[in-house]
């Protein structure tokens, strides 16, 4: 258990030393002003979902072929972490799109396939609760996984050829000054560290949840005589 | 070859079954009708904006009419546990998927012979050869993933709920794909044949990912 809380404070405290880094190492952006700072968790955090996302599609690859049950968990801790920073991308997008683009939202290619990647994997939460525990919900899932892994990228291609407003990538094309280099891989390192983290608890939580005595929960409702 | 014969033979018995109760297509047909009616009084339709209007009311309301379709070809199964039945028999699990599948197809593309010509009909859009073979390509593979994601849900609680859900998003690109070619169709700027080669490509593509997935989603 203490593994696990000092796992977790680790994460936490190196997250607090990247807001440090972004708020108060990086320069000030010459065009955007501070707005511009959202970029480190921004694209950090849509970093680490896609990471979660990889690891969803290959555990329920994994699952299929081996019934591991290790594969499966770890899809499932990856699904929810995923989904989680999937929100925190999509939100810290929407307030940096308001000030900058004028407008919460565009139907460009990268928002509309973010967007498509957080339903999907949320319908992938709600398989995993609908259905019969065990085999069938696992199978279930992996299934959902393994083609939102694939659906993700043809819609976002699918849609790239005809209209773009999102900025296309800067680390590769050397666009952004040094400071702001070394913030960003700092802050995008401390992020995977954080998914990490959370997939470990959450695979924790679940593998307790598995060694549970299987049963269906039937709430009594009150005032009710039992039969 | 035994595929083959089992796949033909399922939806053989699909078809049949719906000829001799005739609810499924003449419901949807009715339903596309309508659809098409609401869309009249939500933007109210003139001659000028029907060009631009009509392909997506188009998609939205095949979209709707192929979740029913899909939904009801194997919850009709899993009601008279025939779902069961058949996976039970020695028939490969991905040659029932094949035969439900193309027969859910067959129906849709029933349904969508009055759609079509019905959209002509009543906001005076050009009914051509490639909007016809963009439909009809978008749903050979909206069919595939349907019927996979029917087959799951109709195993699930919650199925009508569900369906929607997990189909949708993962319809996206033949609605992107087909719905460029329909618009340019209409009038829009483009050019369609990326769009119909594009279709292919995503029904090959998932046409094979789903008979492959098939396995694991009937086989409980």
């Amino acid at each position: 258990m203490t593994r696990y809380l000092l796992a977790a404070a680790g994460a936490v405290a190196l997250m607090l030393v990247a807001a440090a880094v972004i708020f108060l190492f990086t320069p000030t952006d010459a065009l955007q002003g501070p707005v511009q700072r959202i970029f480190y968790l921004h694209v950090s955090s849509a970093i680490a979902a896609f990471a979660s996302f990889l690891v969803v599609a290959v555990g329920g690859a994994i699952y299929l072929w081996r019934e591991s049950m290790v594969a499966d968990r770890l899809a499932r801790s990856a699904a929810l972490t995923g989904v989680v920073l999937t929100t925190v991308t999509l939100v810290m997008g929407m307030m940096w799109a308001k000030p900058i683009w004028g407008a919460f939202w565009t139907w460009d290619a990268r928002l509309t396939s973010t967007l498509v990647l957080w339903i999907i994997y949320a319908g992938y939460l709600l398989v995993r609760r609908l259905a019969t525990p065990g085999r069938q919900a696992a199978r279930f899932a992996a299934v959902v996984g393994i083609f939102g892994f694939v659906d993700v990228p043809i819609v976002y291609f699918s849609v790239t050829w005809w209209r773009t407003q999102h900025p296309g990538p800067v680390i590769a094309t050397d666009a952004l000054p040094p400071e702001m280099l070394v913030a960003f891989l700092f802050t995008m390192a401390c992020t995977l560290v954080l998914a990490g983290v959370m997939i470990a608890v959450r695979y924790r939580i679940e593998a307790l949840q598995d060694a549970q005595p299987q049963g269906h929960f039937v709430l009594q409702p009150a005032g009710r005589p039992t039969a | 070859m035994r595929h083959v014969t089992v796949a033909l033979a399922v939806a053989r018995k699909d078809l049949v079954s719906e000829w001799r109760s005739r609810e499924l297509v003449p419901a949807l047909a009715q339903f596309l009708v309508l659809a098409l009616v609401i869309a009249n009084f939500g933007f109210s339709i003139n001659s000028d904006n029907a060009p631009a209007i009509a392909p997506g009311v188009l998609w939205l309301a095949l979209v709707f009419a192929a979740l029913v379709g899909f939904g009801r070809a194997f919850a009709a199964e899993k009601e008279q546990a025939t779902l069961e039945a058949m996976i039970l028999t020695s028939a490969p699990p991905a040659a029932i998927f094949a035969g439900k599948a193309i027969a859910a197809t067959l129906l849709l593309v029933l349904c969508e012979a009055v759609l079509l010509p019905a959209l002509t009909l009543f906001f005076g859009t050009p009914l051509t050869l490639v909007l016809a073979a963009a439909v009809l390509l978008a749903t050979v593979g909206m069919a595939a993933l349907g019927c996979l994601f029917a087959a799951m849900v109709a195993q699930l609680r919650a199925r009508e709920v569900l369906l929607p859900l997990l189909t949708l998003p993962l319809w996206i690109p033949f609605i992107v794909a087909g719905g460029q070619a329909v618009q340019v169709m209409m009038g829009a700027e483009g050019t369609f044949d990326q769009a119909l080669r594009l279709l292919i490509a995503f029904d090959i593509l998932f046409v094979v990912l789903t008979s492959l997935a098939a396995r694991f989603v009937l086989d409980e």
